[in-house]
């Protein structure tokens, strides 16, 4: 018991300034994107368009937002696609994804600095947002290209919009109540060295090495 | 155009509204309206073009000197100020060659691909005269409206608001001809219900056929139910001359998109956030050092 007490006094960090400050590029972006998004997706949410600034304004401000958002997934890109590349042991994780829902993590392989639900989620945003960039440009200057190539950008968008924001919506479940601490260590990029130990064994035997 | 709204057009009833509850058709039974352009009594002298211009205050484009637009159109096109032009085109056939001149403006679909498409309710109205008009004051400038569009028509002002032909549904709801109809001195252009118009085309299509025009027909596309605008064609095979597409309908690719994809997207979404939470009443979060609680 005493070692655990101890581990959880320990702060190791988890994402520096520069991580920090790129989540959040995006994140804020991406919070405006999805609400004005939603309320232009359907009829039914188009309630939160006059709280997002005004209708008419919020669907100018989409297209800007998404260009900040646009770099940010860039510079994520950079700075996060070799750490999020799949290897086997993400696939086992994966095949056995039902032990982490039940929070069961002790059954799954050992988890490095990212888990394969994160990875994925990585890979989410990069393609969707390169399909956000592309097809939101094509939208944005209609008349500029032809009209089939518009109405496909539109569904392609879309569909984006579907997988992006349902990975958004558990990412955001997750990153708050699903996995205690995980807010925090995206805000003063710390976790306490328990949290990393039961969460991210892998990653932390790592740091510990050096 | 931007001066009616949805709220202040109850008196002239309403058929579709974009992004809202179909309105209940029960309650008006209002004619449907239709122009009849009979192409074989046009002579081409722009006087509808004129007067549409006239009648809604528009100065259409110039050209500058640096730039001079030549044939024998006004214009390249329709634009924002502009809302219908007569279109001119030669073509050769067997017979001889052919002046194909149409006034292209706003077919006012009965199925109106602009109104499937625009996500903002009741930016696009189609009134239950089947008049297709735009509410600017309810618009968030998206311009989808254009992709929703089988004709390429509306155009948009610097504001990114649509414009386009309304039928002149100021002067036909007080009872009066459109412009164009007004001004037309070759009576190429009728106006009555879609009935009645159609009774006409009938007609004047048995007597081009007799003087030799057997490939005439009339243009009214199935595929969006059918026009508000429709055109006597001497030559019925070739609708393409007259700068009409051969099959008028709403892409595939918007019904898919307001269709099967917002369906299915509306069903992933929300199982999404119903699976989060079943996650958390029926195991909780994912807490720490319950591994090592149980090595110790």
């Amino acid at each position: 018991m005493e070692e655990i007490k101890k581990l959880e006094e320990i702060e190791v960090e988890r994402f520096s300034r520069f991580d920090r400050f790129v989540h959040w590029l995006t994140a804020v972006p991406f919070v405006y994107l999805f609400l004005s998004g939603l309320g232009m997706y359907s009829p039914k949410f188009a309630w939160l368009l006059p709280f997002l600034g005004g209708r008419e304004f919020s669907a100018w401000l989409h297209k800007w937002a998404g260009v900040v958002f646009s770099v940010g997934v860039l510079l994520m890109f950079l700075k996060w696609a070799k750490d999020f590349i799949l290897d086997s042991d993400d696939i086992k994780w994966l095949s056995n994804v039902k032990y982490y829902i039940k929070g069961e993590e002790e059954k799954l392989p050992e988890v490095g600095k990212y888990n394969a639900g994160q990875k994925i989620f990585g890979w989410m945003v990069f393609i969707g947002g390169a399909v956000f960039l592309i097809t939101g440009i094509v939208m944005w200057f209609p008349e500029s290209f032809s009209i089939n190539l518009v109405r496909l950008a539109i569904l392609l968008h879309t569909i984006a919009f579907i997988v992006v924001g349902a990975g958004f919506i558990i990412h955001v479940y997750m990153g708050t109540i699903g996995v205690p601490g995980s807010l925090s260590s995206m805000i003063t990029g710390k976790v306490s060295a328990l949290w990393a130990a039961s969460h991210h064994p892998k990653w932390f035997k790592e740091i510990i090495k050096r | 155009m931007a001066t009616v709204t949805t709220e202040g057009t109850v008196g002239l009833g309403l058929r579709r509204v974009s992004a809202s509850k179909l309105p209940d058709q029960s309650i008006k039974q209002v004619d449907q309206l239709a122009i009849l352009v009979d192409i074989s009594s046009c002579i081409g002298c722009k006087a509808c073009e004129a007067a549409c211009s006239q009648w809604h205050d528009l100065k259409p484009p110039l050209h500058t000197e640096e730039k001079i637009f030549t044939g024998y159109q006004s214009g390249p096109g329709l634009a924002p100020n502009l809302f219908m032009y007569m279109r001119f085109q030669e073509e050769e056939t067997p017979n001889g060659l052919v002046w194909a001149i149409t006034k292209y403006q706003c077919m006012h679909c009965s199925d109106p691909g602009c109104l499937k498409a625009c996500p903002s309710p009741g930016a696009v109205i189609q009134y239950a005269n089947g008049v297709v008009d735009f509410d600017h004051s309810k618009c968030i400038g998206c311009k989808f409206c254009l992709s929703g569009c089988p004709f390429d028509v509306p155009r948009y002002d610097a504001n990114n608001k649509p414009w386009k032909c309304n039928f002149c549904i100021d002067r036909v709801s007080a009872g009066i001809e459109p412009m164009c109809v007004k001004t037309c001195p070759t009576n190429a252009l009728h106006f009555g219900t879609k009935e009645e118009m159609l009774l006409r085309a009938n007609k004047l299509l048995e007597g081009l056929k007799k003087r030799g025009f057997d490939k005439a027909a009339i243009y009214d596309p199935k595929g969006v139910g059918g026009t508000g605008y429709i055109y006597l064609l001497p030559h019925g095979d070739k609708p393409e001359i007259y700068g009409l597409p051969r099959e008028a309908s709403i892409s595939p690719l918007i019904s898919l998109w307001k269709g099967p994809v917002k369906l299915l997207g509306s069903i992933i979404l929300w199982g999404t956030l119903l699976g989060a939470f079943l996650q958390l009443i029926l195991f909780g979060p994912i807490k720490v050092g319950k591994k090592h609680k149980k090595e110790e």
